[in-house]
């Protein structure tokens, strides 16, 4: 009898959720919700489908001894399995595009500690070592007096090359001012302005002053983000000098006057 | 002679600390390599584990000594019986705390030696004397109180009760004390005008270090966690026992344990959302770049991880509920004001407009929140609109409205791992833009908060106008006690998980980097995995405590204390 209810109300909720999710699916989809969207409101249907039949279900019977032990490592392995796979099944976001960013804004600091210095001479030593051995390998093979050709340096990319420009963007990058600041149409949530015309309203002196000091200058109409101090106060602490300066030299050359860069104005 | 092996297995602990300690002095030497899991998330499992029994030894003993007072201003044996079985299960767990902290402590030296020796360095005052000192004063007063149970009773009962109180404030002190260290790791200080912050830290004293901007956030917000956890702990001890549980005089006794153990648990839980809130606000006050980093880029979906979480632990405490209500003979004849029903149909909507108008900390939207708490008493007592609702269709549109409000909370701005790979496929459209912004989250969250404290407002009801018959339960609450405590040990990891990744790629937050290759934030996969583990491991732990505790010596003992099958509610 209990069974005989338990399954009715299975099919009555479980019809009765599918149609709304349906429902909802469809007016998701005439009101220009993506599709990844439409399915999650159909799953919350089918949730709450499974809420509501749960609420009507008959008792259970109660487990014991030996059953109620299984009982427990099965609820315990699927309630395992469901979160596990729940958070799998999430967007995951990709560690290796993070590591190379930490690798970049690292590199720099990391040769600058004295483990670091120890890591750089080390590394040297044994390239150095490694060169020797391959030639005295190719000048055994050879016979002496053959000359060894050097291996072509790597070529420069055009950042390390001093492009002071690139640097910069590549600062932008590292330093994710993108977070708060709208720039080429990208990024921002009106924590910041937007920078693409930023070159035309201040000199590089002004903006490593604002990179360094936050409170020097506040853009017009953020009064309320100046007064909170959203834009943290860390760079000077966090970036080396050239660094500001790459950064200062690309924001230097945003000059699109067609975009409404709000006025900086002088705070100190 | 219990005493005297549970003291043998904390000494180890306590010497392994104090040995931690020593050996950070000497040259930091080469680290080691953690096997097979690497070295960051060798330290996270010990980690964590150790926060896990912590979290139990600190929040339990605050449960236990309400309880104990309870039994004694009502001169009910049950509370009192309830008192003495948690803080059983907690002194066996104790020495778990003390192993897992020292091996923690030496997990920590042996694969970060640089840093820790930095760290331990800044706080040598706390890792050396202060935390050293307030755990023997624990010990000491937490062996104390259990073992003077039997002997400060009767007229003598209020002292032991402030011997819990004692226990409880030290315990809080000691939490306090070493989330000093844990907040100035994400919050070390803000740089001061012309002064940079290593420069600051290096001239810092102890108090401007612990301090720090989110330290007290995180206080407030680990004891309302611990009490929560503390509270669903005991429902899952009385869900075991109930399982085992050979009379009906010890089923009512565990069917009533497990409803108080729920009662408490979800009654802080009501406030840990906000406490979460105040923690977030206070990290992101601190640097604004944190917020992006947890909302919209790396850790965006472990909030939609959250929320799901989140979401299952309210719609259980609620069933819970339904569950317990459906077996209180006389309930058909509970009836509240169809008002309140309409009310709880608004509220997201309400309270979502009253938070886009005026966001937080503005104090208008309390207003709003006054209205649609204050108006249903008073429009129900109009002619036209005295209309009334049974108590169960009250609370099953609440779980209709608790599904609305899941939803809502976890609806994001964008199915993508972070905004830069967003694309119109995966986002919302613009004029639905509202319901991933924080106005809706809050609502979302009011909606759950409201409803829960409703149906335990008609749970209340019922019991005083009907008839509750304890130990004749339906079955499966016990898997919903179980459940509640498994979600929110889930969740305490995985929020953890999320404090420490707002570190970012630093050991201490802008002041010292991670130069390991390990320093970039884990996929929320990855993170789940080791979250589940951790928290089976624990659970292991703490059922073979709660068997050898309770199940082996205490039905002999303790049995003749239950209180008969209560005949009424009261």
């Amino acid at each position: 009898m209990a069974e005989q209810s338990l399954t009715r109300n299975i099919i009555k909720k479980g019809a009765i959720g599918v149609l709304l999710g349906i429902i909802l699916a469809g007016v998701a989809k005439a009101t220009h919700f993506p599709f990844v969207f439409q399915v999650m409101f159909f799953i919350y249907a089918m949730l709450g489908a499974a809420v509501f039949i749960l609420l009507d279900a008959p008792s259970l019977r109660r487990l014991e001894g030996i059953k109620a032990i299984i009982g427990l490592v099965l609820f315990y392995l699927v309630l395992s399995g469901v979160y596990i796979g729940g958070a799998s099944g999430l967007p995951q976001y990709d560690p290796e595009v993070e590591k190379g960013k930490i690798e970049k804004l690292l590199k720099a600091r990391r040769a600058r500690t004295q483990q670091g210095k120890a890591e750089e001479l080390i590394a040297r030593a044994k390239a150095l070592n490694e060169r020797a051995v391959s030639i005295e390998q190719q000048l055994k093979i050879l016979g002496g007096g053959v000359q060894v050709v050097e291996e072509a340096a790597a070529p420069a990319s055009s950042a390390a090359a001093g492009d002071l420009v690139a640097l910069g963007k590549e600062q932008w990058e590292l330093q994710e001012c993108y977070n708060c600041h709208k720039l080429f149409g990208q990024g921002g949530k009106k924590r910041g302005p937007e920078l693409d015309n930023i070159g035309n309203l201040m000199t590089p002196e002004a903006l490593r002053q604002k990179i360094l000091d936050p409170k020097s200058w506040k853009a017009e109409g953020f009064d309320k983000q100046y007064k909170k101090g959203k834009m943290p106060d860390k760079y000077k602490d966090l970036m080396f000098d050239e660094e500001i300066d790459a950064l200062v030299a690309f924001l230097a050359t945003l000059k699109d006057a067609s975009v409404n860069t709000p006025k900086p104005i002088k705070m100190k | 002679m219990k005493t005297l092996t549970r003291s043998l297995v904390i000494l180890p602990g306590l010497v392994l600390g104090g040995l931690a300690v020593a050996y950070a002095q000497a040259p930091a030497p080469p680290p080691v390599e953690f096997p097979y899991a690497g070295n960051r998330t060798g330290v996270w499992i010990v980690a964590q584990l150790h926060i896990l029994f912590a979290a139990f030894i600190l929040g339990a003993p605050i449960f236990a000594v309400v309880s104990e007072w309870l039994g004694y201003k009502n001169q009910d044996p049950k509370y009192d019986r309830l008192a003495k079985e948690v803080t059983k299960v907690t002194v066996i767990l104790y020495s778990m705390t003390a192993l897992t902290g020292g091996l923690f402590i030496f997990v920590l030296l042996a694969t970060y030696p640089g840093f820790t020796t930095w760290l331990i360095q800044h706080f040598f005052l706390i890792f050396a004397v202060i935390y050293p000192l307030l755990f023997i004063l624990e010990t000491i007063v937490l062996y104390t109180y259990f073992y003077s149970w039997d002997t400060l009773k009767g007229e003598k009962k209020a002292r032991h009760i402030a011997l819990g109180v004692l226990l409880n404030v030290v315990g809080t002190v000691t939490l306090f004390v070493i989330d000093g260290p844990t907040a100035f790791m994400n919050t070390p200080a803000k740089s001061a005008e012309g002064v940079s912050l290593i420069q600051f830290v290096q001239s810092a004293g102890l108090w401007d270090k612990v301090a720090n901007y989110s330290w007290m956030p995180l206080n407030l917000h680990r004891l309302v966690g611990n009490v929560t956890f503390g509270g669903f702990i005991a429902g899952l001890v009385a869900a075991y026992m109930y399982m085992g549980a050979k009379t009906d005089e010890d089923r009512s006794y565990y069917d009533w344990m497990g409803f108080v153990g729920n009662m408490i648990g979800v009654g802080a839980l009501l406030f840990l959302p906000f406490m979460g809130y105040l923690l977030a606000y206070e990290l992101c006050d601190y640097d604004a770049s944190i917020c992006p980093y947890m909302m919209a880029d790396q850790l965006s979906m472990f909030f939609e991880m959250q929320g799901a979480m989140v979401g299952l632990i309210f719609l259980a405490s609620n069933y819970y509920i339904w569950l317990s209500m459906k077996r209180i003979e006389g309930v058909e004849q509970v009836r509240i004001s169809g008002m309140v029903m309409v009310a709880v149909l608004l509220i997201p909507l309400v309270m979502g407009a009253a938070w886009k108008l005026f966001p937080p900390p503005e104090w208008q939207s309390l207003i709003f929140l006054a209205l649609l708490i204050g108006l249903p008493p008073v429009l129900s007592k109009l002619p036209g609109l005295r209309f009334t609702v049974s108590s169960f269709t009250m609370i099953k549109v609440g779980f209709l409205m608790i599904v609305v409000a899941n939803a809502i909370w976890m609806t994001p701005h964008g199915f993508v791992a972070t905004q830069a790979l967003a694309t119109e496929e995966l986002e919302l459209p613009s004029w639905a833009s509202e319901l991933a912004l924080m106005p809706a989250k809050n609502a979302a969250a009011f909606t759950l908060v409201f409803l829960t404290v409703v149906n335990y407002f008609l749970y209340n009801r019922a019991i005083r106008s009907g008839t509750i018959i304890w130990g004749k339960i339906d079955f499966a609450s016990q898997f919903v006690l179980i459940f509640l405590a498994f979600s929110a040990i889930w969740t305490m990891g995985l929020m953890g998980t999320v404090r420490s990744l707002t570190r970012k790629y630093f050991h201490v937050y802008n002041l010292v980097p991670d130069f390991t290759p390990e320093a970039f934030t884990p996929t929320l996969a990855y993170s789940a995995w080791w979250i589940t583990g951790v928290t089976l491991v624990f659970y292991i732990v703490v059922s073979f405590a709660i068997v050898v505790t309770l199940r082996t010596t205490g039905q002999k003992t303790e049995a003749p204390q239950a209180a008969p099958v209560p005949a009424g509610a009261e």
